[in-house]
């Protein structure tokens, strides 16, 4: 407002009306009301966060399966890098990898599984959510690592794991040549 | 204007930054925001309807409004002009119910002088019931502009968005308002 259009006479006579103000309890509703709406749109939010996180992890869980296959059946080779020291190789043997082959074992319910895998969703992803375990192997990769236990000097592991494989896949026919490679030396 | 201080990067935060912090979930700006604007805009809309009862309801329903567009609030015009259109739209709503019965005279209740007031003080009283009535009188659309000029400070400019006129008739209605107040205090 153009000071001219001021007129400090005018203004003063009307500050003299007063200066009233809110009761206490008309502010207290609508400073209550702003919180209110505040947290009535975050909880919504919150929820769907929650949500689209949860799916998220799922989908990159399904996503991923086959990539970890992969790193579950290099592991051993890491086990078995050239001249480990003592001390090394017995920290490696009681490193999550050399247990890989039973936890894979629990979670392959059946051969080429991929059908039985969304016939039991619910137990599937207490094992793949929740535990975050290497997705499971096949019998020759299985195999292959007791194989390459064998080659290491790991009888024990590799007769246990050779055991549990027997018990998982009691019907499994493999070759002589493998036969030869995972047989008790 | 009591104006809290409450600062953003070392500086009072303007009121629009408070804003736009509260849509972002700020509530204390929002706190802040409204103890600046409570006083004038409650006087606004107390004397634009003289009724307390109704006055509280309709600035009730404006904060509300407020706090419901606040998703919507973007810095286009200053926040006291958006606050104000909120307030004007309210108010239009509610005279076009009403009829515009409350811009008349009637209903201006003061209290009667005691008996052993000084003269002074009763001339002074009865000073300030004919600016009240003289104010009570104009008409809405002069007594808006007025009210919003004197309680916000806001120019002809602000006054003119907010009441969506041209900037010519929002000088003019100022000015009409200033003179009939004058008039009335010179009759004194």
């Amino acid at each position: 407002m153009a000071d001219r259009d001021r007129d400090e006479r005018v203004s003063e006579r009307y500050r003299a009306l007063g200066r009233e103000e809110p009761r206490r309890a008309l502010d207290e509703t609508i400073l209550a009301a702003a919180r209110r709406r505040r947290l009535r749109w975050a909880v919504p939010v919150s929820i769907a966060a929650v949500v689209v996180l949860a799916v998220g992890v799922t989908l990159r869980v399904q996503l991923e399966q086959p990539r970890q296959a992969e790193e579950v059946a290099l592991a051993p080779k890491v086990m078995e890098a050239p001249a480990p020291a003592p001390r090394a190789a017995a920290l490696e043997s009681r490193a999550p990898a050399a247990a890989a082959p039973p936890i894979a074992a629990r979670k392959l319910e059946a051969p080429a599984g991929a059908a039985a895998d969304r016939a039991e969703p619910a137990r599937r992803a207490g094992v793949a959510v929740g535990r975050i375990s290497p997705a499971p192997d096949t019998p020759e990769q299985w195999l292959e690592r007791i194989g390459k236990l064998r080659d290491a000097g790991k009888a024990r592991e590799a007769d246990e794991s050779l055991a549990e494989f027997s018990k998982r896949y009691p019907d499994y026919r493999m070759s002589a040549v493998m036969r030869a490679r995972v047989a008790p030396r | 204007m009591t104006c809290p201080a409450r600062k953003l990067g070392g500086v009072e935060a303007a009121d629009e930054d408070l804003m736009l912090a509260y849509r972002q979930g700020d509530t204390g700006a929002f706190e802040t925001l409204y103890a600046r604007h409570k006083g004038p805009l409650y006087r606004f809309v107390l004397r634009s309807v003289r009724e307390r009862g109704l006055a509280e309801e309709l600035y009730q329903e404006i904060w509300m409004r407020v706090i419901e567009a606040r998703g919507r609030y973007g810095v286009q015009a200053k926040f006291t002009t958006w606050l104000y259109t909120i307030a004007h739209n309210r108010l239009t709503d509610h005279w076009r119910r009403r009829g515009l019965h409350l811009v008349e005279l009637a209903g201006h209740d003061a209290p009667a002088p005691a008996a052993d007031e000084p003269e002074s003080r009763v001339q002074g009283r009865q000073s300030l019931q004919r600016f009240a009535a003289a104010l009570a009188a104009l008409p809405a659309a002069q007594r808006e502009a007025f009210l919003m000029h004197e309680e916000s400070g806001m120019s002809v400019a602000d006054i003119a968005a907010a009441t969506g006129v041209g900037e010519e008739a929002a000088k003019s209605r100022v000015r009409y308002a200033l003179a009939k107040l004058r008039e009335a205090m010179a009759d004194g």
